[in-house]
């Protein structure tokens, strides 16, 4: 019949308008983070941080390339005008192993993964994290990570500027 | 005394007695064509035993239904060209409902939600600390949430001072 292109065409693009939300509630196709939680984990999951020295100098430079998605936030929420990376670390995730992550020898953190299963946590880990201070433990959290939703860690304060530390998970 | 006609039928046959015979012969002079319909009579019972009878059909009914049927499908029939009415309930009226109903979908989503489809492509998730507690009795820690910046922080207070000659990455 001659109504039938006409009618897949209407359904093509009306397809098409909802499609385009990767994550949202409108998607009709299978959600990316449901998919890969009905999975084997992936090999290539990382966990990457990172000690950030924050300072106010009277010039500031402009934040690393690694900062500079996190910099205008961290600039609202610290205060401080400028940002250096003082060390970073990346290592994959083993899940159920205790993984150690050395940005900086003085702020070693130990991290135990386990893949979260909600749909909230987008395909993200929970985490069972030590934050050290040298060899001296100061705290344990259990936080839920996703990709593209850091943790941000206030550390000590460092000369005249303030340690941030900053976990991620990456795909 | 039998009537003529029965008498005529047996002289035919050749069943009369004499006395009967020379009875019926009598009467002949009154009928002058009985010779005439005697020799009818006798030709045409030859003929019939000459030929077989004719045969009787086991089902004759049903011959003549497959007959009939066939007369009827060789027979052309006249064209009759219906008029087809459209109905909703049809396939292709319940498909342009479905892709009408959706296009309507997807103009509410995008007018009537708050913030329309990017708010929610942008409402990311932010990370979630579930439970934090200090392992040092000089150092506290607590969460900090900033919906609008979407960050998460564990603010650790009580941690020890770093001088700036200490190197970080040694």
């Amino acid at each position: 019949m001659r109504i039938w292109p006409a009618i897949l065409l209407l359904l093509g693009l009306a397809g098409l308008a909802f499609g385009v939300d990767k994550d949202g509630a409108m998607t009709l196709s299978i959600p990316k983070d449901v998919s890969r939680t009905a999975t084997a984990m992936p090999k290539n999951d990382r966990i990457w941080s990172a000690v950030i020295l924050a300072t106010n100098p009277d010039a500031p430079k402009e934040p690393p390339v690694e900062l500079r998605e996190f910099a205008p936030r961290l600039k609202r929420m610290f205060g401080y005008t400028q940002f250096e990376l003082a060390g970073s670390a990346t290592e994959e995730i083993d899940e159920l192993t205790e993984n150690w992550l050395l940005p900086s020898p003085i702020f070693p953190l130990s991290v135990t993964a386990r893949r979260a299963t909600s749909k909230e946590a987008r395909g993200g880990y929970l985490l069972n994290l030590k934050i050290f201070q040298q060899n001296r433990q100061v705290c344990t959290s259990e936080v839920k990570l996703a990709p593209n939703s850091p943790l941000f860690i206030r550390g000590p304060l460092y000369g005249k500027g303030q340690i941030i530390i900053v976990l991620q998970v990456q795909h | 005394m039998k009537p003529f006609e029965e008498q005529f039928t047996a002289w035919v046959d050749g069943k009369l007695t004499d006395a009967e015979l020379a009875e019926f012969e009598k009467q002949l002079a009154e009928h002058p064509d009985a010779a005439a319909d005697r020799d009818d009579a006798l030709k045409l019972g030859r003929l019939l035993r000459a030929h077989p009878p004719v045969l009787e059909m086991p089902n004759p009914d049903f011959f003549n239904h497959q007959l009939l049927q066939r007369i009827e499908a060789e027979t052309p029939k006249p064209r009759v060209v219906e008029k087809k009415q459209w109905s909703f309930w049809s396939i292709p009226g319940l498909a342009w409902a479905g892709a009408s109903c959706l296009i309507v979908a997807g103009a509410l989503f995008a007018t009537m939600i708050p913030g329309g489809p990017k708010h929610l492509e942008t409402s990311t998730y932010f990370a979630q600390v579930v439970e934090n507690w200090s392992t040092d009795p000089n150092v506290t820690a607590s969460t900090v949430y900033d919906p609008k910046d979407q960050m998460t922080v564990v603010w650790l207070d009580g941690l020890d001072y770093i001088p700036a000659t200490y190197a970080l990455n040694k």
